[in-house]
């Protein structure tokens, strides 16, 4: 850090353009009495009420694209320079403006501008690899890259089902299903695979480039489920760093899926529990906005196995509860709470239990 | 695809300073940066200088030029201009071009503003090669974000913000950073608002209840659908 750095003011002040008054009681001030106190991150002023300078702080510091980033930050953030600071000092009773109401204001100089476009290049360079840092997106792109991969796993999977299956015809495709793939690709002929399933395989040939086909695309499905899985350890890890409370309430997968669809914790955490309920459920949602449709009951929030395997006529009271219950974990969370324990969880369980017990006795 | 003529009314305008003029049909800027394309728009030599053609489709501002009936679209080379939501700076290089002109010679200096890193992290390649643009991270809406970038009003400012509330942003903006007399554009997307239907004779009642005065409604139709673009003076 820089001298100029250390100087400026560094008390987290209330933000200067939230100050904005003028004063009315100028008589019996002597004729020029002062009004304004204006200030960049070049100078600060203090002008009369005719628009005259009547005292001036100019920035001294060392004055480098580095310096300069740090103060148009601390500017960003609504704070004051030290001139600023020496001059409202100084001058009290002068309220405070933006330099953009004085029409007098100095033009910024050719160097101030090369400076200014130095230094904002390193500002947005900060800000570019800062936005690395933000979970929130980090978990999107988790999130959606776990689903495409399953869903390309999904569809590989049921392709060297179907392919495989014809040179296993007396094999029970449905049955067994996940073992196939496996089967093929541990083996290194067809009539191998089928011994691994425990059946005979057909009477064709096939040929050592359709074999190495199927091999290939086996070994692929395999390499994919384990890929998936290693993304949804990531998933759950980032989760229940990021929201502890609501990964321990809903679990972290379901908990990422609600941050992602909500666009970021922190607007989860600032959604109404009637809108988390309904997450992840917006045709249905909008569908009765418009046209009068009976109002879905849950979004994403229905793989709870809570709202999930309770029957049918409870789910829409349990997933409102629960969904309330969500929002207080996730402001939690949010704002800094303590996160929640077993003992927290315990209690909504009871509530889940009270609910069904309620309406099995109608 | 039709291709859409380019429609001026009266007498075609063909130059609209040194550095931008329409040439045949289409739209070019002298390029600032020799022989450099950003996203494969044709280049060609006419004597010493070289031409970018300036895509209308992609910008704007550019098929607003193309559709305009009036002067004044651009600023003055070697103004300070603000130009909320950056995008991916296409826009800003033929902007660039004008304004700035090779290494700034023309001394401009275009304030580039958008709230997605993705596209500051362009404007920042971008203004590696082209001095005069300074990328700002930061939220159109507030103000006291991008008021340490600018002591002084500007004489131009351009809005592209596909969000709602464009309107009510551009008065705030133009209140806060537009010089007397400065030319206001923005371009309004009618999809970006709650009530599609009326959102460009609503956006218009506003503009002119704020003080503006009008001086072109640019309908971008056959450039960029559903896209209006207001011409307003402070």
């Amino acid at each position: 850090m820089g001298p100029s750095v250390k100087s400026l003011d560094l008390n987290p002040a209330t933000h200067w353009l939230s100050n904005l008054s003028f004063r009315t009681d100028f008589e019996g001030e002597g004729p020029a009495s002062i009004v304004k106190l204006v200030w960049d991150w070049r100078f600060a002023r203090v002008y009369d009420e005719n628009e005259r300078v009547v005292d001036e702080c100019i920035w001294n510091g060392n004055r480098n694209p580095r310096t300069l980033a740090d103060r148009l930050a601390l500017l960003m953030a609504g704070r004051m320079t030290t001139e600023a600071n020496t001059l409202a000092n100084r001058f009290p009773e002068a309220s405070v403006s933006p330099s953009t109401t004085v029409a007098s204001w100095p033009q910024l100089t050719p160097d101030d501008s090369s400076l200014l476009q130095e230094a904002s290049l390193k500002l947005a360079e900060r800000g570019v690899s800062a936005s690395a840092a933000n979970p929130d997106i980090r978990l999107e792109h988790l999130i959606r890259a776990t689903e495409e991969m399953r869903a390309a796993h999904n569809t590989l999977e049921s392709r060297i089902v179907e392919w495989a299956g014809l040179f296993l015809p007396s094999l029970d495709l449905d049955l067994n299903r996940n073992q196939i793939a496996a089967a093929v690709a541990s083996s290194s002929n067809m009539p191998e695979a089928a011994q691994c399933l425990k059946v005979t395989s057909a009477e064709v040939e096939m040929g050592e480039k359709e074999w190495s086909g199927i091999h290939s695309l086996a070994t692929s499905v395999m390499n994919l489920a384990t890929d998936v899985e290693k993304m949804e350890e990531s998933v759950r890890e980032l989760s229940n760093n990021h929201m502890p409370s609501l990964s321990l309430l809903l679990g972290p997968l379901l908990a990422a899926k609600l941050c992602t669809t909500a666009r970021g914790r922190s607007r989860l955490a600032s959604l109404p529990a009637s809108t988390i309920q309904v997450l992840g459920a917006e045709k249905a949602f909008f569908m009765h906005i418009r046209q009068g449709t009976p109002p879905p009951k849950h979004g994403h929030i229905f793989q709870h196995t809570w709202v999930c395997r309770s029957p049918k006529w409870t789910r829409g009271s349990i997933s409102r509860m629960l969904a309330a219950k969500a929002a207080i974990a996730v402001r939690v969370d949010h704002f800094g709470g303590i996160p929640w324990t077993s003992k927290e969880i315990s209690e909504v369980e009871k509530k889940v239990g009270e609910i069904r017990a309620r309406k099995n006795k109608r | 695809m039709k291709s859409v003529r380019a429609k001026t009314r009266g007498e075609p305008l063909k130059s609209f300073s040194e550095r931008v003029e329409i040439q045949g049909r289409s739209l070019w800027s002298h390029n600032a940066v020799k022989g450099v394309s950003l996203r494969g728009e044709r280049l060609k030599k006419k004597g010493r200088k070289e031409w970018r053609q300036w895509n209308p489709r992609s910008s704007k501002l550019g098929a607003g030029l193309l559709k305009a009936s009036n002067t004044g679209l651009l600023p003055e080379p070697g103004a300070t201009c603000l130009y909320l939501g950056s995008g991916h700076g296409t826009t800003i290089s033929h902007l660039h071009d004008h304004v700035c002109g090779a290494k700034n010679n023309l001394g401009g200096m275009i304030i580039a503003v958008d709230i997605s890193s993705r596209c500051i992290r362009e404007m920042i390649r971008l203004s590696k090669t082209r001095p005069g643009i300074i990328p700002i991270l930061a939220d159109c809406r507030k103000s006291e974000h991008i008021m340490p970038f600018l002591p002084k009003k500007v004489p131009w400012l351009f809005q592209d913000v596909s969000q709602p509330g464009q309107v009510e942003m551009f008065i705030e903006a133009c209140n806060h950073f537009l010089a007397p007399n400065g030319t206001g554009l923005l371009s309004l997307k009618s999809a970006s608002e709650r009530d599609t239907g009326g959102a460009f004779n609503h956006a218009e009642t506003s503009l002119l209840a704020a003080g503006f005065t009008m001086v072109e409604r640019i309908d971008l139709t056959g450039w960029e659908d559903q896209h209006v673009l207001f011409h307003v003076v402070w």
